[in-house]
């Protein structure tokens, strides 16, 4: 008898788990889910809401790491493959600009293709998109955001974030929090005011529009006159604080400093927003008063560790700027600034540890040689966080670039001309509780594109200028394994299925996939 | 309407040049209007091409380039581009744009051959306007760059910037302010890979385990291999431990020298370079 109850007992719960799992297949990706991901899944753009870009993952070692053979390869129409796939239910879905496709992550056969009607806005690249529920959401080159069902590829609804005829464009991978689909849009070759936009997930319906510049209309004098300050990479999220962290992009006009005077915020800040209601609750601003076009759209990486003897919760940026800044991210109050790349334009860091521009390196009628070059220290490409060793491990990009501005380049847009005249770039591991450099591993001439992931089993993932993916020991930087299958456009991730550690990475135009024979 | 470019925008420049120098009290033209290359063979673009090319351009190269052609995030201004000047109706811009240029960072581009002819219509006419004009939006006249002290510079050409241990003024550089003026001669000072025409490449020694040594340009390494040219015009490639190999980079000093540079510095010896005629 007792082993008859123990059975029913067993079957009752088999039931219920069966129920959950059905229950669970039908709703999809829940906000639990997005808050703990499992190890078959890779969610959201960063794989978690913390942007460390590190896996739990072990299968892959150093002492097997080489034996990693390509398991598959998918050609995504022509363009460079720039986002990070997302995989949900055994599918990965992939991005270029105007383009959506659904894989099967076991095999890359296709399932469904969604090709968005021609438009002339500017196509330099996508980030990939976002899921909740059973909904996939595409950011597009016209700045519509399009939720599709994730089975099919049914478009559910379209909705326009931006105005693309004044010059806005998205390549947003949007960030979902809750049922909202943060979304931001690029523009910075018209003078356009920074907006995030949060949609409600389920009726493509405006919740909330955050301006980190003045909107049309209204007047800010501590702005100085400044617009821009596009927010087009993806945030990241504090469930605890019910904050998004998301970084700002540089004002406009661009290099004419002259007509905006001041420290323009909130362009190339780390912001604090409540998801709720789209309310700045703090700002860090990484450029005062930025002249040369360094985006601090860089990924805010949270992590939560000790810092001088001090539990703390940081938020962590390797800034397009050059210096690498930790933050106490409950208030924004700076724990460390220190530069991680070539840096020649700032004067001091001031006693809220902003580094506080140089006016002798604002672009000038006869040039000024400034480090680094507009495409900066760093760039989009992530960073990842190794919370074993503590590193946080960035491609950075020692470089040069002279910048000129005369009035007669104006005072829209771009209103400047910059020439880069060399660079070489660099992954480099900086201890978070210093800011010095632990190891430093050359990655070739010319900026790198590659991002960077980290595993539990101390490998480092990222690709080189000449075209190898490489997989590098975190603790010291050495090469471990090589791959030569063109340039890694994109930031890698990694995640388990049927037993099996994948990983995937794009090269050049196609998405390909490593795993142990 | 059709535009007839390169004998139009030629006879618009006689005239922008002639309306500049009477502004100045009748002195001639000086060097600082410095004069992009002009187009070689005059073409026509139909007043349809160059809109539908407008569009297109704004579209595929704009956000590089700039959405007038006149230079925007990385890329050059194609007004002034040798390459556009010289081209006749695709016959050089095309390639570049389906091959792009990779070692530049220009991706290639898969384009219908009418988009790829009205992107090219868009590039020759906004190359006439510039020229019509004088002077594109993100235009550096040679005007702009006299702000060094030539003497200062010669000091730290042959002193400090240690330049002299590889220049010599009636050398290698016998004849600079000639042959560049301007940005192109401040690009080129500043780092000869970032200007053209390219520079000559690195050179390789490789010695193989059987010791035969073989010497030839570099044509790419990285941390697992390099390939170079051989005597024969050849590729070849070894792997990292297949051979001894060691590249000799002069030029690399001149990135080295980046860090160095005061904007003084940087502006007197670019003076002191324009005088060497």
């Amino acid at each position: 008898m007792r082993g008859m109850r123990f059975s029913m007992r067993f079957l009752y719960g088999l039931i219920l788990v069966i129920g959950l799992a059905a229950l669970a297949l039908a709703q999809g990706v829940t906000p639990a889910a997005m808050l703990k991901p499992s190890a078959d899944v890779w969610l959201t753009y960063h794989g978690d809401y913390t942007g460390k870009r590190h896996s739990t993952l072990s299968q892959i070692t150093p002492a097997n790491v080489t034996q990693l053979k390509e398991i598959w390869r998918f050609q995504a129409g022509q363009q460079q493959i720039k986002g990070t796939p997302i995989l949900v239910d055994g599918v990965i879905y992939i991005t270029s600009p105007d383009n959506l496709w659904a894989i099967d992550a076991r095999t890359a056969q296709e399932l469904w293709h969604y090709t968005h009607p021609r438009n002339n806005a500017f196509h330099i690249g996508h980030r990939g998109v976002a899921v909740y529920k059973d909904s996939v959401y595409l950011t597009t080159p016209d700045a519509h955001l399009i939720a599709f069902n994730a089975k099919d590829g049914k478009m559910k609804w379209d909705v326009i974030i931006a105005d693309a005829r004044k010059g806005y464009w998205s390549t947003n991978a949007p960030l979902v929090v809750g049922n909202h689909v943060m979304v931001g849009v690029s523009g910075d070759f018209d003078n356009l005011p920074g907006q995030l936009k949060s949609i409600d997930a389920d009726t493509g319906k405006t919740q909330w529009i955050f301006y980190s510049t003045p909107p049309p209309g209204v007047s800010e004098p501590q702005s100085g006159g400044a617009t821009g300050g596009q927010m087009w990479m993806t945030g990241t999220y504090d469930p605890e604080l019910n904050l998004v962290y998301v970084g700002t992009g540089n004002p406009t006009p661009v290099l004419n400093g002259p007509v905006r005077p001041g420290d323009n915020p909130w362009t190339c800040s780390i912001v604090a927003l409540n998801p709720d209601t789209g309310k700045l609750v703090w700002g860090f601003q990484v450029s005062p008063h930025d002249t040369h076009d360094w985006d601090a759209a860089e990924v805010p990486v949270l992590v939560d560790g000790d810092f001088n003897g001090t539990p703390r919760k940081m938020v962590m940026q390797a800034s397009r700027n050059g210096y690498f800044f930790v933050l106490d991210r409950t208030n924004g109050k700076n724990l460390l600034t220190k530069p991680f790349a070539a840096v020649n334009w700032a004067k001091e860091i001031d006693k809220d540890g902003r580094p506080i521009p140089d006016p002798a390196k604002e672009p000038s009628r006869d040039g000024v040689l400034v480090a680094p070059d507009e495409s900066g220290g760093t760039n989009y490409r992530s960073p990842s966080f190794d919370p074993a060793t503590g590193l946080f491990i960035v491609s950075a990009h020692d470089s040069y670039g002279v910048y000129f501005f005369k009035p007669d380049h104006g005072a829209y847009g771009w209103a400047g001309a910059d020439y880069g005249v060399g660079g070489r770039s660099f992954l480099r591991a900086i201890d978070y509780k210093t800011g010095s450099i632990v190891w430093s591993h050359s990655i070739g001439d010319g900026a790198g594109s590659a991002g960077v992931l980290t595993t539990a089993t101390g490998l480092t993932f990222t690709g080189d200028l000449p075209g190898n993916l490489m997989a590098l020991r975190t603790s010291d930087g050495t090469t471990l394994w090589h791959a030569p299958i063109g340039r890694v456009g994109n930031s890698p991730i990694t995640y388990q299925l049927d037993g099996k550690q994948f990983l995937v990475v794009g090269a050049g135009s196609s998405l390909v996939a490593f795993a142990l024979p | 309407m059709t535009r007839i470019i390169g004998i139009a925008s030629t006879a618009l420049l006689a005239v922008s040049c002639l309306v500049a120098a009477q502004g100045r009290g009748g002195q001639a033209p000086s060097p600082a209007s410095q004069r992009p290359p002009q187009t070689a063979t005059p073409q026509t673009y139909t007043a349809e091409e160059i809109q539908a090319g407008r569009v297109r351009f704004a579209s595929e190269c704009g956000f590089c380039h700039g959405r007038d052609a006149a230079g925007g995030e990385t890329g050059p201004d194609l007004t002034r581009s040798d390459l556009v000047a010289a081209d006749l109706r695709g016959d050089r811009i095309s390639g570049v744009v389906r091959n792009g240029v990779p070692q530049k960072g220009m991706p290639s581009f898969d384009l219908s051959a009418a988009d790829l002819g009205a992107i090219v219509a868009f590039i020759h006419d906004q190359k006439a306007n510039a020229d019509t004009l004088g002077g594109g939006r993100r235009s550096v006249d040679v005007a702009d760059l006299q702000t060094g002290n030539a003497e200062e510079g010669q000091k730290y050409f042959s002193g400090a910037g240690k330049c002299s241990s590889c220049h010599s003024a009636d050398g290698d550089l016998a004849g600079i302010g000639n042959r560049f003026q301007g940005l192109a001669l401040l690009q080129r000072m500043l780092n000869p890979r970032s200007g053209r025409p390219a520079p000559a490449p690195a050179k390789v020694l490789v010695t193989l385990p059987s010791g035969e040594k073989i010497v030839g340009p570099l044509v790419s390494r990285d941390e697992f291999s390099i390939t170079m040219t051989d005597t024969s015009g050849a590729r070849r490639s070894w792997q990292v431990g297949e051979a001894e190999f060691t590249v000799d980079d002069p030029l690399s000093a001149h990135y080295d020298q980046l860090g160095k540079y005061t904007d003084a510095n940087m502006r007197n010896v670019f003076a002191y370079l324009q005088t060497l005629r």
